[in-house]
């Protein structure tokens, strides 16, 4: 026997018998004339009865659909159809050769259409419909895999290691996006920078780890009283945090600043250092109605000077630049 | 080879047909109307096309491929450029991904979109224009435009350049749909729109 041409039918049933994807041959009439194996066993099927039945009477659950109306269309044109797993989940009910036949269970598939070419079905003596189911659950799985790693990533490159607030990199991102959207819509945007007092004090007095403990429970109430969605929080720097909040204005910063000061104030953390022997905080607001030609960090530099002010006035409080200061 | 007035409105009501009927498929699958229209269209040689990307010939783009064979042989390109594509299979898919690049599972979305808007539009343009055709599935290509397009002919080859515009939930897409056509080719279309022509007469 020759080596050099194909094999024979036989042959070629038995590779398709083996072929590792669903094989689905149609007749014009979409009858079915010829299941591998991969697939039955996947439709969970049985191995002989399935030849010469109708498509939609052995899957009725393909009516109506997308795979009917994309089938439809190959018949129509010739042209061939992919459905994609993406846009089309699990159009057939096949499901792993073991395990529960549940609708949550049915595989992942990636299915393609094909109608035999007119010259090739003049030689065999009718037309075909090949239809390919591959199952792609695996790809899947690993894809979402892949993007929830990439989310958590993400979310832990903006985030303080120390306090889970958003650390100074998420607070740039997040101050250049307000700045402009506050721009474009032409609304007010507040910042408030905190800063916890005399805080060398309290490290040198209490050590580091009593110091860390305190600035994430100082982050925890600013974060607490920050309740709209687009309100950020984030670490700026050491012992300053930054609270932005859109479409606020002044008179709105200056009773959001005040809350958190009394809100600490009121938890009585003890700090033999501070003024009134109770940890305290001070703040620095500013508001500001973006325009074209303003410089970004105006805000920034605003509540920077505000908070050295408050500093200066005694500490314990909120403080504003009157517009003769920023002069 | 150039269109002339009367075989380029033919060609764009043509065309027009084909992406209407596309339109409808992409709304039952996005589940929401997709409304789909083709502003331009001329036949241009490669350098030209590749001038429309502005120049910038290493811009990446992402393509679905699709050969149709018959009366006439051409490869069928559907391109957009690379975050026009992510955009649309966002849309399409309904996901609001932070993705920066398509993963495998979207390039296969893509290409199905693709299938379903290359397939009515050859299936329209094969009735209208009476051409018998056969088609292969649909391949992804992703790279700089220069590679998608110029990958195995010469670059004064005649190219039917159709500008594609998707809108979706009131997002605008805009893409390109190019046919690669040799010169024979070219020649068989503008002999079939002539007939098209020469019947839309006769019957008005």
């Amino acid at each position: 026997m020759s080596h050099h041409t194909a094999p024979s039918t036989l042959g070629l049933e038995w590779v398709l018998g083996n072929v590792q994807l669903g094989v689905l041959v149609l007749d014009t009439a979409l009858q079915v004339r010829f299941a591998n194996p991969w697939l039955l066993r996947r439709a969970r099927l049985p191995a002989q009865g399935v030849q010469g039945r109708a498509l939609y009477e052995i899957f009725p659950g393909l009516r109506g659909g997308q795979f009917e109306a994309r089938l439809r269309h190959c018949l129509d044109t010739g042209f061939p159809a992919l459905l994609s797993e993406t846009l089309n989940p699990a159009e057939l009910p096949l499901y792993a050769p073991t395990g529960p036949a549940t609708p949550d269970k049915r595989l992942k598939q990636s299915i393609q259409i094909m109608h035999m070419p007119a010259e090739v079905a003049q030689a065999v003596g009718e037309r075909l419909v090949l239809i390919q189911v591959s199952d792609v659950t695996p790809a899947v799985a690993r894809e979402r895999l892949l993007k929830q790693q990439a989310e958590r990533m993400h979310a832990m490159a903006h985030l303080d290691a120390l306090t889970d607030i958003g650390n100074r990199r998420h607070f740039d991102l997040m101050y250049a996006r307000e700045w402009r959207q506050a721009l474009r819509a032409h609304r007010p945007l507040a910042l408030v920078l905190f800063d916890v007092d005399h805080f060398k004090r309290y490290n040198d007095h209490y050590g580091h780890v009593q110091g860390d403990a305190c600035l994430k429970a100082v982050a925890g109430v600013i974060e607490s009283l920050a309740n709209r969605p687009r309100d950020v929080v984030c670490r700026y720097g050491g012992e300053e945090i930054a609270m932005l909040l859109p479409e606020t204005d002044l008179r709105g910063a200056l009773q959001q600043a005040q809350l958190v000061l009394d809100r600490v104030r009121e938890r009585g953390m003890e700090h033999v250092g501070g003024e009134r022997g109770v940890l305290t905080l001070s703040a620095g607001v500013a508001c500001e109605l973006p325009e074209p030609g303003l410089a970004a960090d105006t805000l920034l530099l605003m509540a920077d000077r505000a908070l050295y002010q408050a500093k200066r006035q005694g500490r314990d409080r909120v403080s504003t630049l009157q517009q003769a200061d920023t002069l | 080879m150039k269109l002339g007035e009367l075989e380029h409105d033919a060609l764009v009501e043509v065309f027009n047909l084909g992406v209407g009927q596309a339109a409808s498929a992409l709304s039952q699958l996005a589940g929401e109307p997709v409304l789909l229209t083709v502003p331009k269209v001329e036949l241009l040689s490669k350098q030209a096309v590749l001038d429309q990307f502005g120049g910038a010939i290493e811009q990446r783009v992402s393509a679905v491929r699709q050969s149709f064979e018959g009366a006439l042989c051409t490869e069928a390109l559907l391109i957009f450029p690379a975050a026009q594509s992510l955009r649309l299979v966002q849309i399409m898919v309904g996901e609001n991904l932070p993705l920066e690049d398509l993963g495998e599972m979207e390039q296969e979305a893509l290409a199905e979109i693709g299938n379903i808007l290359l397939n009515s539009v050859l299936a329209t343009v094969s009735n209208q224009l009476e051409l018998a055709l056969e088609g292969s599935l649909p391949e992804v290509e992703l790279g700089a435009v220069s590679e998608v397009l110029l990958a195995e002919h010469d670059i004064g080859q005649p190219l039917l350049s159709l500008q594609v515009r998707f809108e979706i939930a009131s997002k605008r897409i805009e893409g390109y749909l190019v046919f690669v056509l040799d010169v024979c080719s070219a020649a068989m279309l503008k002999s079939k729109l002539a007939a098209l022509i020469e019947r839309l007469q006769n019957e008005a």
